[in-house]
């Protein structure tokens, strides 16, 4: 065995195959060039992302995710009604009560649910920085939060009393560990309320705790667009685009576009929100058309691999058309703005729940998972109305 | 119930580990039970830690994590079967190595190491006994209880991290900063071992880690490594020279030129002049004679 077939050679092994890909090997690749395995492949980044829990498991078309959240709310609803349903049947009900319950003691609908569990997710996101948390373990509360609530359903378990287990895990797996008396008490709230969830959390977390967020992304395109546009961009200008970005990127985890969109393309968006000129350009210039590549033939670092875009199967398939030698990114800039369009667009069009329908939609959950308070609050009523109109007999 | 516990064969501070087997298979599996109930801020951070990164990685040089599953408000970690360890065939002197066996068991721990720095991970406690044989012989890189994401540069990290005689000395000054060179230094020294088949550098404590540390290998200087000497810890040490061609030869007996440079690659001072995982796996010392052995023939059970 010679040269760096040695490296290459477990290449069989497995999916992820173990190349050396590299672009300092030139003196051995001559040699080694013409006895590659034959699956020889590189890995790139795109590769690696693949195989990342986030994309595995927690990466959805428009399709999936919706069918997803139906099936959550659907499996909720009928174990809610059939509860209501024993509810009735136990309860020797009149007919006033039989209204109110029909009238209030209502399962969510699949829209009602997602509106409360982002309505919490931000409130995940305002206690996590009142904590004074670092960025990232913010973003991976909101993550965990919202991911815990694409498996359960609001009906069964309130999002009031796993919003502090979220947070509290989010920092342990960030490597930001507080006790958990410490964080009970800046939560104010209490260990065993914390703790109560932690195993449900991790469970439906299935088991996924690495987390990859927008804004290493986000530092990577800030130092690449001012080399990209060298002399061409304002460093200021620049430091403030990276300010309101990093914002905007904790906006974008509160929507689905983290579920639809990889991390660099969200920031990608993200950037397109703050300057569409400055984004397009970059783009043209960092992937230029094929004509001007035989024109200039600029040199592409590897890592701009990790922006294309992820469903992109067809990105493989055309590199290994290529074979070795000519292994650089083929990106489409037009396609890659239009994906990108597509994400600004959704977190554009997300908008927040205001408090009172907020409270609507959890008064609702309330009642059809507790119909008894709501009898006893009609009774409360009917006596109340009763011994008003002897009241005023009496008068 | 899918998974049988059939026998204890270890008991660590977090966690219990059981032989069993896998039903709907017959495969051989290792079930790592971790004690949650000990612990009162709830899950522990080893066991965050470990579920959190074995995710990641599918790698034939990295432990397999087959399943995990909740039991009786404990977690099990359903790994693939490992039967021996590193340490455990270097100290058995009834088994006879090669160097185209070391040759082989570099490559699969340096291939491990790589994939989880590509994947932004550090290992952090790299040691002869967290290197583990499979049943034909490939090495797997386990316990992650230990690893982190590679840091931003400004993060402020622990350097109380790698058993003592694998750490690296920029851990041993207390750098608040680090890298996966950590990892490297830490593969060096294993390297070390398995030539000499002791360890090779023993320190009987932190204090004594730095002494047995910089006599074998020479105390780093600021020429060799800009501003080490403002390590709070830099002025009490006596300096050593570092070990000349001929010396480590010497001590290095059946090392070819090659495997010293090998060596000295992942065993540079200087964090920032060390070996990279990728300039380790391209060293010449992969591409000379003899060719790693097959791991399948090396024998590992005396």
């Amino acid at each position: 065995m010679t040269d760096v077939q040695v490296i290459e050679e477990s290449a069989t092994n497995a999916v992820t195959a173990n190349v050396v890909e590299n672009e300092k090997e030139a003196p051995a690749k001559s040699s080694a060039e013409n006895n590659k395995p034959p699956n020889y492949k590189r890995i790139s980044d795109d590769d690696l992302y693949r195989h990342s829990s986030q994309y595995r498991m927690w990466s959805y078309t428009r399709e999936q995710l919706e069918e997803k959240r139906v099936d959550t709310n659907s499996r909720a609803v009928a174990s809610i009604e059939e509860d209501l349903l024993k509810f009735r049947q136990a309860h020797n009900l009149i007919e006033e009560e039989v209204k109110i319950l029909e009238a209030k003691a209502i399962p969510l609908t699949m829209e009602e649910e997602l509106s409360l569990v982002n309505f919490y997710a931000k409130k995940v996101q305002v206690i996590a920085q009142h904590l004074n948390l670092p960025t990232e373990v913010v973003a991976t509360s909101i993550s965990f939060f919202r991911r815990f609530y694409l498996e359960n359903s609001v009906m069964h378990i309130d999002p009031k009393s796993i919003v502090h287990t979220t947070i509290f895990l989010a920092c342990k797996s960030e490597n930001y560990f507080i006790s958990v008396d410490s964080f009970a008490q800046k939560a104010k709230s209490t260990r065993e309320s914390i703790i109560k969830y932690e195993f449900k959390l991790l469970e439906s977390l299935k088991f996924s705790l690495l987390n990859h967020h927008p804004y290493k992304p986000l530092h990577g395109f800030f130092l690449d667009i001012q080399n990209v546009l060298y002399g061409k961009v304002d460093l200021n200008y620049m430091g403030q685009i990276y300010d309101r970005c990093k914002k905007r990127i904790t906006g974008a985890l509160l929507t689905d576009v983290v579920y639809l969109y990889t991390p660099p393309q969200i920031t990608l968006a993200t950037l397109l929100i703050e300057d569409e000129a400055l984004v397009t350009r970059y783009l043209e210039m960092k992937f230029p058309s094929k004509e001007k590549i035989q024109e200039q033939e600029p040199e592409l670092e590897p890592e701009t691999e990790k922006k294309e875009a992820q469903n992109d199967e067809s990105k493989i398939e055309k590199d290994d058309d290529q074979g070795i030698e000519n292994d650089k990114p083929s990106i489409d800039s037009a396609k890659l703005l239009a994906v990108i369009m597509e994400c600004k667009e959704l977190i554009e069009e997300t908008a927040p729940l205001s408090t009172e329908d907020a409270k609507r939609i959890a008064a609702k959950n309330y009642y059809c998972q507790n119909p008894s308070s709501l009898i006893q609050k009609l009774k409360r009523k009917m006596n109340e109305d009763t011994s008003a109109a002897e009241k005023r007999q009496k008068i | 119930m899918e998974y049988t516990k059939e026998k204890k064969v270890g008991e660590g501070t977090y966690a219990v580990v059981y032989l069993g087997s896998q039903h709907s298979t017959g495969r051989k599996i290792a079930v790592k039970e971790i004690k949650t109930s000990e612990f009162k801020d709830g899950l522990d951070m080893s066991a965050i830690r470990e579920v959190k990164y074995l995710q990641e990685m599918q790698h034939p040089n990295v432990i397999e994590l087959v399943d995990i599953f909740m039991a009786y408000d404990n977690l099990n970690l359903v790994l693939e079967f490992l039967p021996t360890d590193l340490e455990v065939v270097i100290k058995d002197k009834s088994i006879l190595f090669t160097p185209a066996d070391i040759k082989a068991w570099m490559l699969m721990t340096l291939r491990g190491v790589y994939h989880c720095h590509r994947n932004f991970i550090l290992h952090r406690d790299l040691k002869p006994n967290n290197l583990l044989f499979s049943p034909d012989g490939q090495i797997k890189v386990a316990d992650f209880g230990l690893a982190r994401a590679i840091p931003a540069p400004h993060e402020i990290l622990t350097s109380n991290v790698v058993t003592r005689w694998y750490r690296a000395p920029e851990l041993l000054f207390g750098a608040k900063h680090y890298t996966s060179a950590i990892d490297i230094w830490s593969v060096g020294v294993i390297f070390a071992e398995l030539m000499l088949r002791i360890p090779y550098l023993p320190g009987q404590n932190d204090v004594d880690q730095m002494e047995v540390t910089f006599r074998a290998l020479g105390t780093p200087t600021d020429r060799a490594w800009p501003e080490v000497s403002s390590f709070t810890s830099y002025n009490k040490l006596q300096i050593y020279p570092p070990p000349s061609r001929d010396e480590l030869r010497k001590r290095f007996i059946a090392a070819s030129e090659y495997a010293l440079d090998f060596m000295c690659g992942m065993l540079t001072m200087n964090p920032q002049k060390r070996w990279n995982a990728i300039e380790c796996l391209e060293s010449d010392y992969f591409k000379e004679l003899p060719p790693p052995s097959d791991p399948s023939t090396i024998k590992i059970r005396s």
